[in-house]
């Protein structure tokens, strides 16, 4: 046995262990993150500080397959897109109450709200939002046309809004509803009726 | 203690390092995706209701059928896992109900209380029964009390007394023609490249025996039929490029030879998933064929794409695909040709199912759905702007439906009104559901629930027979009212 010889197997050995210590430093990073996406159960709320609005949420309920108006106190920022961000962050809250008529997926959240123009709401919300979302025509429809509903309420220069997952455009929310189109508040009113 | 030899530590190190890639390549290969399967096989099932695929499973290097697809569109069925053993009541049309058990690992079973050898083993996976192929003939021939006529190898099954035999003659002349004739019209895709022209008869139950001929023509050489991956092809062999052209209704396929210049190869394919409906031949009819009143069916989702999970053992794909096929049966049995978009448990994108569906020109468009929450059936229209209501000669893809909205708010109406009258707790709404706004006819969505607070009652038989009839009755009822389309 030579020593090059040795001494190529030794450098082998430390390239295999090296990588198979990166492989698995890589897959634990993974399973740590997913285990933190999992356990983002908290309801989402919105800061509780400062003075508090009544804003109107439009919340979804699936027995009755329609919306119903409800009133909560919210702290309001100044800004228009924080405030229509926060709005729409009491709603998901509702949604992910243990006795939600229209449960969601855990950690579902809005990233961002940009508002385009004076009219036109571009919504980012978080992976969970869409990934955990219940798959269903009606119950997709209901979360859309809720928001939709709520941000056209509380700001009714709002009257078209478009749906982003992470930042990104996405085919369906939970393989149903179109999240490629602008919602019209005008339109929500052929998707659902008002039940008080 | 000892020392190992001095050669034995490369040996030893290269061991290690062998173990250690190895070790690694798993860990990346569990953390990544994992490639997709090829598609599994399928068996192609031809019975006189229906032709529909059941996929096979390989279970210990043999061929398996699923249960449940396999019975459920020859009559109704009701499956009832119980841990190992797996038992269904099954009444196939006018017949009695019968009870079929079998148990997990076990190699026999019970049809109505007789003793059914089975080939080799039972087995139940996820929840579902399969049963080895080569016992596929045994257990419908018991079931049904039918002729059942089996080609393993082929991956074709015929029920009862269909099977269609062709003839061939070959008529000599300048061109020499060779008539293909059937009992019934057939529509086979064709593919051509010189010197040959393929028919392939996925749908038709062409029997294929094992006929070669040979001719002493100089335009065309032979003809031989065969059957494999369940489908019957036949293979007309020529010494210069060959056409063929539709006769007698469909009932005869005359092939000859190409006029010239000879064409550049050419295999006429058909790209995307094509819905159970007369296809559209390569090489169309002399004579237009009139307007028909075909409703397509699309049961959504299917293949990787499950859908709802109704239950863990329950998914979505699987109840649209059974409520689809008894929306056939019912809708057939008014009187209304109907075809399945989808009749198997294969993937096709949302598009595809758009562009297939246009392709069938259909007169309606239903898209079946169901969901794990809420109550009762939900009939949406399309949700279309109609500020973009646009010609019918020429339909932006996005808001196709536009030109169509009024006739499929009218289908929907008519629906509901059945729902209604059946006491069948519904709610119409309109919704922006892919593909519906691509879809260039009256079209409707109807998504189905649990009728009860127990979610797995969703897939019960007798409350998909009621919103299946409540759905035909509506669609027959706006024959007349929704205009035929020619194919």
């Amino acid at each position: 046995m030579t020593r090059p010889i040795v001494l190529m197997f030794v450098v082998l050995l430390l390239a295999a262990a090296g990588l198979g210590f990166y492989a698995y430093h890589l897959k634990a990073k993974v399973a740590a993150e997913e285990q933190r996406l999992a356990q983002q159960s908290q309801v989402v709320v919105p800061p509780a500080s400062g003075p508090t609005t009544l804003v109107t949420l439009y919340v979804a309920s699936d027995q009755e397959g329609g919306l119903r108006r409800s009133s909560v106190n919210v702290a309001l920022p100044q800004e228009r897109s924080e405030r229509a961000r926060a709005i729409l962050r009491a709603l998901l809250g509702a949604y992910l109450q243990a006795d939600s008529q229209h449960p969601i997926g855990a950690g579902s959240d809005v990233r961002d709200i940009f508002l385009m123009g004076s009219d036109t709401a571009v919504v980012d919300t978080n992976a969970a939002f869409a990934d955990a979302h219940p798959s269903g025509v009606l119950a997709e429809e209901l979360t859309i046309a809720s928001m939709v509903t709520t941000l056209n309420a509380n700001d009714p220069q709002i009257t078209q809004v478009k749906i982003l997952v992470d930042g990104k455009e996405r085919d369906t929310l939970a393989g149903h509803a179109d999240l490629r189109r602008f919602y019209k508040s005008t339109g929500i009113g052929q998707i659902l009726k008002d039940t008080p | 203690m000892q020392w190992p030899r001095p050669r034995a530590v490369p040996i030893a190190a290269a061991v290690l390092a062998i173990a250690v890639l190895v070790g690694a390549g798993r860990i990346l290969r569990d953390s990544t995706v994992e490639a997709q399967a090829p598609p599994p096989p399928q068996l192609s099932v031809y019975s006189p209701q229906t032709f529909y695929t059941v996929p096979l499973l390989t279970i210990n290097g043999q061929p398996y059928v699923g249960l449940v697809e396999l019975l459920e569109p020859l009559g109704t069925l009701d499956a009832k896992p119980d841990g190992k053993k797996y038992k269904l009541k099954f009444a196939p049309p006018g017949a009695r109900e019968m009870e079929l058990q079998f148990q997990d690992g076990k190699d026999n079973g019970k049809v109505q209380g007789d003793k059914l050898k089975l080939s080799s083993n039972f087995a139940v996976q996820n929840g579902r029964g399969f049963i080895p192929l080569s016992s596929v003939s045994e257990l419908l021939s018991r079931s049904l009390a039918t002729q059942i006529r089996l080609s393993p190898a082929a991956r074709r099954l015929f029920v009862g007394n269909v099977g269609e035999k062709l003839t061939l003659d070959l008529r000599k002349g300048t061109p020499s023609k060779l008539f293909v004739s059937f009992d019934s019209p057939v529509n086979p895709t064709i593919a051509t490249e010189p010197g040959h022209i393929r028919f392939t008869f996925r749908r038709e139950p062409v029997i294929a025996t094992s006929e070669h001929e040979n001719y002493t023509d100089p335009l065309i050489t032979g003809a031989s039929l065969s059957e494999h991956d369940g489908i019957a092809e036949l293979d007309v062999t020529g010494t210069s490029p060959l056409m063929a052209n539709f006769a007698d209704g469909g009932k005869t396929i005359v092939v000859t030879g190409a006029p010239p210049p000879p064409p550049q190869t050419v295999v006429m394919q058909t790209p995307l998933p094509q819905p159970n409906v007369p296809q559209q031949t390569a090489l169309p009819p002399k004579a237009p064929a009139g307007p028909r009143f075909l409703v397509l069916i699309d049961p959504a989702h299917g293949g990787t794409e499950i859908g709802s999970a109704i239950s863990p053992t329950l998914p979505e794909k699987d109840v649209v695909l059974t409520l689809a096929r008894k929306l056939q049966h019912e809708l057939q049995a008014r009187g209304v040709a109907a075809g399945l978009l989808r009749n198997s448990d294969i993937t096709i994108t949302l598009d595809q199912r758009a562009i297939s569906a246009n392709a069938a020109r259909p007169a309606i468009y239903v898209a079946l759905h169901a969901a794990n929450s809420g109550r009762g059936v939900h009939v949406f229209t399309p949700l279309v702007d109609p500020a973009n209501l646009s010609s019918r000669d020429f339909l932006p893809w996005e808001t196709a439906q536009a030109a169509y909205l009024d006739l499929s708010t009218a289908v929907a109406g008519s629906v509901a009104a059945e729902m209604e009258s059946r006491k069948l707790p519904n709610t119409a709404l309109a919704a922006p559901l892919r593909p519906m706004n691509n879809i260039a006819a009256p079209a409707i969505a109807v998504e189905i629930a649990s009728p009860s607070e127990t979610v797995e009652d969703i897939g019960s038989t007798a409350y998909l027979d009621q919103v299946a009839q409540a759905i035909a009755a509506g669609i027959a009822a706006m024959r007349g009212k929704v205009p035929e389309v020619r194919p």
